[in-house]
């Protein structure tokens, strides 16, 4: 651990990806992630929520140093790991990180039987021998309750629903263990009836061996149920951060306004009222607008959220919003 | 206005026979939306295109009363249906819909089609009512003569809705309408929704996996589960006091944000539509289950007027 405390602090991170509209245009950048800046103490647990594109995965991506970095930096336990060349120290990193993907049918190589998948990080981590790999991994699916184990460890893939399959996938991210855990929306898609279990069942094993977990998602609904932390993300931004309670409770930026707005419980008066949202789509992050990148569909905005981008501020104890307002 | 009665939909494949839709009943009044709510695979989405009769080319039986204003559909030929009912007075918006546009025709050119094929009317004259479906839907009538990739994800959806509304039809099955789009674009595509459904009489099957998001729209409600109807009744019952025990475990699986409760899941997956259980199809989950279940296949009892509970405690 670092002298301050935290295990991961993440500073004015920027993932850019160059793309090309053709062969003879000049290249341009899209800014997936742009300027995200955090840090987390081991064993906590934070939800990483957004719409779709507004770089969620590039970002757990790019801190599992699973996409070069463009810019800022990465420190893991007080070393700086942002461009990390060392084979030694990449190895390192690996084994202290882990990945559970989407879509669990995609992230598992169809010909492997669960046990070799959850084998291979044993085996190119080189640990133990045969018989203590067998003793692991056998530990592994219990503690994932895919039980009996013996029934499990020999099927492929396809065998499985898509629940277990998920449970494997977090075996699989938990094997080496971790002391950091990117969990890239384990449950949308799976059925509502088994995602809660599976919620838990992750919550669990990140409380019991004090991992650092970011959970993300979408759905802003389960995150109650899973993380103390939630930061929320637009166009490339964290737009706002803080206490889960405390963020949905009393909402500052205007995004996570329109987002809570947006979500229905289920209620039988819902087919009476309409709901109080923005119109519009998120910005192109190619060319984002200046200023702010809600401005354009904020409903308070001002003439100054349109020509300089807001700094990000405390405005509580530990809960950050970048907007103008709170300047 | 609907009423449905035993219907079934069955797929032939390789393993056997699927049973998608098996014995569905159900009504419909005019101006009122149904929501059909199940996980992934109950067989949702082949009830809808039994409902519109466009069916695969494996069927192994489609049969029972589908009757629109007391006249009964099933009794038509396909190109009766295809005629009189499919758009005319049924249409439907297809799950995932958005991404299937056709990309090398314009936008104004596809919703006008139904028009064009199905009612034989002139070209500009169908042209020009795409582009007041555009409008009316709140999209720019410019985008007529544009082309799906010019549009986003929420445009190409409200596309989509013009299309299914611009035959008029007393009825719009929506498939998923929302589940590929964000929250923010999905509360906008509901409102939309609800703004057609105060201007005009039009009745909706409104399909979706997601129990709070049914109760935007839901008048009553039907639950699906392993290819039959479980529970159907009005939405003021179902979200505030279902009755099944599948209705209830799934109701307190629903993670909600204004509300503290403890959520609950249902062990065990959805079993195999080619072999389903005996007795009642929930037994193998159900801790409420009697030995009964477990051999005979529950009625559908009426606990109250206009309320049915398929499942043995009530029986
Ligand atoms: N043409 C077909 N041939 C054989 N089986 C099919 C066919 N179409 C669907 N099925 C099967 O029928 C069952 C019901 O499918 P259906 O698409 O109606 O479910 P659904 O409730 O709409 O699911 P989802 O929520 O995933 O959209 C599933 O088991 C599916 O695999
Ligand atoms: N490898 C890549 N190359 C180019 N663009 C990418 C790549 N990965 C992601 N993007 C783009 O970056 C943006 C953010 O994507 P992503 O991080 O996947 O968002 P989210 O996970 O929040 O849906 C999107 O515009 C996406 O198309
Ligand atoms: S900075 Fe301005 S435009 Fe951006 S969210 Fe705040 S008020 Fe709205
Ligand atoms: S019939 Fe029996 S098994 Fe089925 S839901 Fe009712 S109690 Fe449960
Ligand atoms: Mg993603
Ligand atoms: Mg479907």
């Amino acid at each position: 651990m670092s002298g301050n405390g935290y295990l991961l602090e993440v500073k004015d991170l920027r993932k850019w990806f160059e793309v090309r509209r053709g062969i003879f245009s000049k290249p341009l950048w899209l800014k997936a992630v742009d300027g995200v800046s955090f840090e987390l103490r081991p064993g906590e647990a934070v939800s990483l929520v957004g719409e779709s594109g507004s770089g969620k995965t590039t970002l757990g991506k790019t801190i599992l140093l699973l996409h070069e970095p463009t810019d800022g930096k990465i420190i893991f336990k007080g070393e700086d790991v942002t461009h990390l060349k060392d084979k030694k120290k990449l190895m390192w990193y690996r084994r202290e990180t882990g990945l559970v993907q989407q879509d669990p049918f995609g992230a598992m190589p169809s010909f492997m039987t669960i046990y070799r998948i959850l084998e291979e990080p044993l085996i190119i981590h080189k640990v133990g021998d045969k018989k203590e790999r067998e003793e692991i991994i056998y530990k592994a699916l219990e503690e994932v309750r895919l039980t009996p184990v013996e029934d499990f460890a020999p099927k492929y893939p396809h065998m499985l629903s898509g629940g277990q399959l998920q449970r494997v996938a977090i075996a699989r991210a938990l094997i080496l263990r971790p002391s950091l855990v990117v969990a890239d929306e384990p449950v949308s898609m799976l059925d509502a009836s088994v995602r809660v279990e599976i919620l838990n069942l992750m919550r669990e094993m990140q409380e019991s061996r004090n991992i650092t977990f970011i959970y993300i998602t979408h759905d802003l609904s389960t995150t109650r149920y899973f993380s103390e932390w939630i930061f929320i993300m637009y166009a490339g931004h964290i737009v706002e951060r803080g206490p889960t309670q405390r963020v949905i409770r009393n909402p500052l930026h205007p995004y996570t306004k329109a987002l809570l707005a947006a979500i229905p419980d289920p209620d039988p008066e819902n087919r009476k009222r309409f709901r109080d949202v923005p119109p519009g789509e998120p910005p192109s992050l190619i060319a984002p607008p200046p200023g702010c990148r809600f401005a354009p569909r904020c409903p308070v905005a001002m003439d100054k959220c349109k020509k300089e981008e807001p700094p990000e501020v405390e405005v509580e104890h530990n809960h950050f919003v970048k907007c103008w307002l709170y300047v | 206005m609907l009423e449905v009665k035993d219907l079934r939909l069955y797929y032939a494949t390789r393993k056997g026979v699927v049973r998608a839709v098996d014995k569905v009943s159900f009504t419909l009044e005019k101006g009122e939306t149904l929501a059909i709510v199940g996980e992934s695979g109950c067989g949702k989405s082949s009830m809808a295109k039994a409902l519109i009769r466009l069916l695969p080319r494996n069927v192994h039986t489609y049969d029972g009363v589908v009757s629109l204003d007391g006249k009964n559909l099933m009794e038509l030929s396909d190109e009766e249906f295809r005629r009189e009912v499919r758009w005319r007075q049924i249409s439907m918006v297809f799950q995932g819909a958005q991404n299937a546009l056709n990309p090398v025709l314009k936008v104004g050119f596809q919703i006008a089609e139904p028009l064009m094929i199905q009612e034989g009317v002139p070209k500009e004259e169908a042209l020009e009512r795409a582009r007041k479906a555009l409008r009316m839907v709140g999209v720019h009538e410019s985008f007529a003569d544009r082309y799906p990739f010019e549009l986003s994800g929420g445009m190409r959806q409200r596309a989509v809705i013009a299309m299914a509304m611009i035959t008029n039809p007393k009825i719009i099955i929506l498939d998923e309408p929302t589940s590929a789009l964000d929250v923010i674009t999905q509360a906008n595509i509901m409102n939309l929704l609800k703004k057609i459904k105060q201007e005009r009489e039009i009745s909706y099957i409104f399909i979706t996996h997601d129990i709070a998001l049914s109760s935007e729209l839901a008048d009553r409600v039907a639950v699906m589960y392993a290819g039959q109807i479980v529970e159907f009744t009005d939405a003021e019952e179902f979200y505030t006091n279902p009755k099944h025990p599948y209705s209830q475990k799934l109701m307190a699986s629903v993670p909600t944000l204004r509300s503290d409760k403890k959520l609950e899941f249902i062990p065990g997956a959805p079993p195999s539509l080619l072999n389903p259980p005996p007795g009642c199809r929930f037994h193998p989950r159900c801790d409420k289950a009697i030995p009964r279940c477990r051999e005979e296949e529950p009625p559908e009892v009426a606990v109250k007027e206009k309320h049915y509970v398929k499942c043995w405690l009530y029986a």
